[in-house]
């Protein structure tokens, strides 16, 4: 449980300071173009714990999925269930740009950039995550 | 891994991810949608939707294959559940900065969650790996 907690922390971490810098830094001004997409500045703000409980979800299912299925795998099995995740995702992606008018480097900025998060989380949470078994000499 | 069955995994995965997309979001949530037409495509864009669902069941299946190697409904369907919550955290980030309703947000939750559980399900259903037994006769 101690080690579920730690790398769920240390996988939000992460994925906190990765969403911001991605999203509200190197695409602030892909976004731009497409500001009838968005709410303003000041309405994001208001809803900004939104962001924070969905970054949380995203991180606990990721560990609970590690935890419970690919655990004693350490990093590689970690990344592996990140891989899987993320394209699994791009194709949510994909189906998503089909009904919303998204700008198409967009989702190829989104994808690329999802799957290299997808792939650190994997490698955090599977480097720090060791089940009961495995710690046990 | 047995091939076969993956194949026949898939394709169910597909034909009920891509049915239920199209009853749920296409239909049932329609009007929620209509509210924020400006959010959407007047048409969907079916060569990417299509498309994206084959990526997410092809992946998706490949993870339940990896995760519940032994197969089975019950197992299959709690990974469905826990995929369904890896994507449904995005969707809550999209509410805080997209003008989304509350009902497109509770929708596109539920819709995700039931969506995997009973893909997950279908997977665990179809998929068996070949028995020692088998493979050695």
């Amino acid at each position: 449980m101690k080690r579920f907690i730690i790398a769920f922390i240390a996988a939000y971490v992460f994925i906190f300071v990765w969403g911001w810098l991605l999203n509200g830094v190197l695409l602030k001004d892909v976004y731009a173009q497409t500001p009838n997409l968005w709410r303003s500045q000041s309405e994001m703000m208001s809803l900004f714990h939104w962001i924070l409980i969905g970054q949380a979800l995203v991180i606990f299912a990721f560990v609970m999925i590690y935890a419970s299925g690919f655990a004693g795998g350490g990093v590689i099995a970690g990344i592996r269930l990140g891989i899987l995740l993320e394209i699994a995702a791009i194709g949510m992606r994909l189906a998503i740009y089909a009904i919303q008018p998204f700008p198409g480097k967009l989702i190829v900025y989104g994808s690329v950039s999802g799957l290299i998060e997808m792939v650190i989380v994997g490698a955090i949470v599977g480097a720090i995550y060791k089940p009961a078994s495995a710690r046990t000499p | 891994m047995n091939w076969k069955k993956f194949f026949t995994a898939f394709m169910a995965a597909f034909i009920f991810l891509f049915v239920f997309g199209f009853l749920w979001y296409g239909t049932l949530m329609r009007g929620a949608h209509e509210e924020v037409q400006a959010l959407f495509r007047t048409k969907p864009d079916f060569p990417w939707l299509i498309l994206g669902h084959i990526v997410m069941a092809f992946f998706f299946t490949m993870l339940c294959v990896r995760f519940v190697p032994a197969g089975g409904l019950g197992a299959s369907a709690t990974l469905g559940i826990l995929v369904g919550l890896v994507y449904a955290g995005p969707h809550l980030i999209s509410f805080a900065v997209q003008p989304l309703t509350t009902k497109i947000l509770g929708g596109w939750i539920a819709g995700a969650v039931i969506q995997f559980a009973v893909a997950g399900a279908i997977v665990g259903a179809i998929y068996k790996p070949s028995s020692p037994a088998t493979s050695r006769h």
